[in-house]
């Protein structure tokens, strides 16, 4: 059985249709990419899955046997459904451990404090921040350990699914090399992995299953190297022959 | 020496009160975003349902716990009925503070049909005056400057060092965020209600003591609490609270050296003059945060 299913999803913001009657099944255990040119409607469909900040206006959202397009993004997360953003760390003013903590104590419920307290510390361990930085604000920290922040702010929550909005943007070559290992050492764990990111090369190495997002509906779905083999894909990418004569 | 210590104590037992005023006030802000402008009727309607429970004998041990969880009760269901159905739509900060105003103008109404018109007072916390180093003080105001460091305290270790506390900064950061991590951001929006009303209460109970109450009473404190947030800041709920003392300072050297009467028009001219030169308020910073 499928983790998350989508079915015929679609959102629109006035007459632009953001989202049209998206459909893709993710397996338990895989990772997932999500590839798309800018405005092709990838981060709004982290937003209908997750709830936050709105749910789809049509279709039918399925995570872990239970339907959840209507429910609220908090309901959402507990089900073991955790998201990454793009670029802000979750809370700037907060410390680290803070941060970490938060999402230890509260993303699943029924934990007592010391159990939130050492997923948090176990969580940093898993993506590298040391011990030194657990005092020190979100804000305060360089962009690549912000990523790191927020991958172990997901990683506390101890989700079954897991989705990255964009973890390489901004990062340096070695950098993505070591986010590369990070989200292997997290997909290790158990966690199931829905990707989306512009760095073809980032997802290629990453993904067992690849889609590609178009103007709001699916162009194609399959694996990588069929998927960035395809003519539709390089056309959406990079235009038509005839375009560029 | 005399008017020295008159103005120290006239500042710190004005400064405690704007204190207790104003830091429910920000901690809505800081956290939801939005200006209660019900705030004030909370103060009056915590004095009188402290009444009513002195008038019905109980005790202040009582009285005083009893009336803020009331409170604490109405200010929850204020939330749930004049703010939370208007989250996410676009303009929410004017909608609210046309909803709390109209809310605040029921609360006023029904305090009237419920108790009438004519002045009450609250018995004081503590009875009796005594001379501290030649000055006056009633023991009422005595207690007022030692309750609400205490309360104000308790308040601080509540939102930096329990989780509950954790999850309301959270939430006064990054409501989508808080969504993503599991936090329930509708009940700590109630929680946020509940606490400042609960708090007004208190204010309303240290102004009942040593002024008549009726039911406008909370108009001119709720213009004091204002003026102290956005004196000290909306980024965060220690700056009203350091601009509190300041202003009762102000207020206390004022009052002393040029009257009553023109104590507002100077603090007035010295907030506009701070808002020219720091628009986000003396301690204040360009993003919200409870601390």
């Amino acid at each position: 059985m499928p983790l998350l299913e989508v079915e015929s999803v679609s959102k629109a913001f006035g007459s632009l249709k953001a989202l049209d009657k998206v459909s893709f099944k993710v397996e338990p255990g895989e990772i997932f990419g999500i590839a798309g040119p800018n405005g092709s409607g990838k981060s709004t469909l982290f937003n209908v899955i997750t709830g936050i900040p709105f749910g789809p206006d049509s279709g039918r959202i399925v995570f872990d046997g239970a339907e959840i397009q209507r429910k609220a993004g908090h309901e959402i997360a507990w089900l073991g459904l955790a998201r990454t953003f793009q670029r802000e760390t979750s809370f700037d003013k907060l410390t680290v451990f803070e941060n970490v903590l938060i999402s230890g104590a509260y993303g699943k419920p029924g934990r007592s404090p010391e159990e939130a307290r050492a997923g948090a510390l176990e969580a940093l361990d898993i993506v590298g921040l040391p011990r030194s930085s657990h005092g020190r604000l979100a804000e305060e920290l360089s962009v690549f350990d912000r990523k790191c922040l927020m991958l172990a702010t997901a990683a506390a929550m101890q989700p079954k699914m897991l989705l990255l909005d964009e973890p390489a943007s901004g990062l340096t070559k070695p950098e993505i090399e070591t986010s590369i290992g990070l989200i292997r050492k997290i997909a290790d764990l158990g966690v199931t992995i829905v990707l989306i990111e512009h760095v073809l090369t980032f997802l290629m190495s990453l993904s067992q299953h690849l889609l590609v997002l178009n103007q709001g509906q699916v162009l194609t779905i399959g694996n990588p190297k069929d998927v960035i083999a395809d003519e539709r894909v390089i056309e959406a990418y990079l235009g038509t022959r005839k375009a560029a004569v | 020496m005399d008017a020295a210590l008159q103005i120290l104590f006239g500042g710190l037992f004005q400064g405690s009160l704007f204190a207790m005023m104003a830091v429910g006030l920000a901690l809505i802000w800081t956290t939801i975003g939005v200006f209660n402008f019900s705030h004030g009727v909370m103060m009056m309607l915590g004095a009188y349902v402290a009444w009513q429970l002195s008038d019905w004998s109980l005790p202040l041990f009582i009285v005083l716990p009893a009336t803020m969880l009331i409170m604490a009760g109405v200010g929850w269901l204020l939330q749930a009925s004049v703010v939370r159905p208007l989250i996410g739509r676009p303009n929410i900060v004017l909608v609210v503070v046309i909803t709390t105003l109209a809310a605040a103008s029921l609360i006023e109404n029904g305090v009237l049909e419920v108790w009438g018109p004519r002045s009450k007072q609250l018995p004081t916390l503590i009875e009796g005056n005594t001379q501290i180093l030649g000055v006056g003080v009633s023991m009422h105001q005595i207690a007022i400057i030692l309750i609400t460091p205490v309360i104000l305290g308790a308040l601080w270790l509540f939102l930096n060092r329990t989780r509950l506390g954790l999850a309301l900064r959270a939430v006064a950061q990054n409501e989508d965020a808080s969504l993503l991590v599991g936090l329930n951001v509708t009940a700590l929006y109630g929680l946020a209600f509940a606490i400042a009303a609960a708090l007004a209460a208190l204010a309303g109970i240290f102004m009942g003591g040593y002024r008549f109450m009726s039911p406008v009473m909370g108009a001119d404190p709720l213009l004091k609490a204002l003026i102290v947030v956005v004196f000290g800041g909306l980024s965060s709920i220690s700056g009203p609270i350091f601009a509190a003392y300041l202003i009762g300072f102000f207020e206390a050297i004022c009052s002393y050296y040029f009257g009553l009467y023109w104590t507002p028009a100077l603090l007035f001219a010295v907030l506009i003059l701070m808002l020219m030169i720091k628009p986000e308020g003396l301690f204040g910073a360009k993003t919200r945060g409870l601390a």
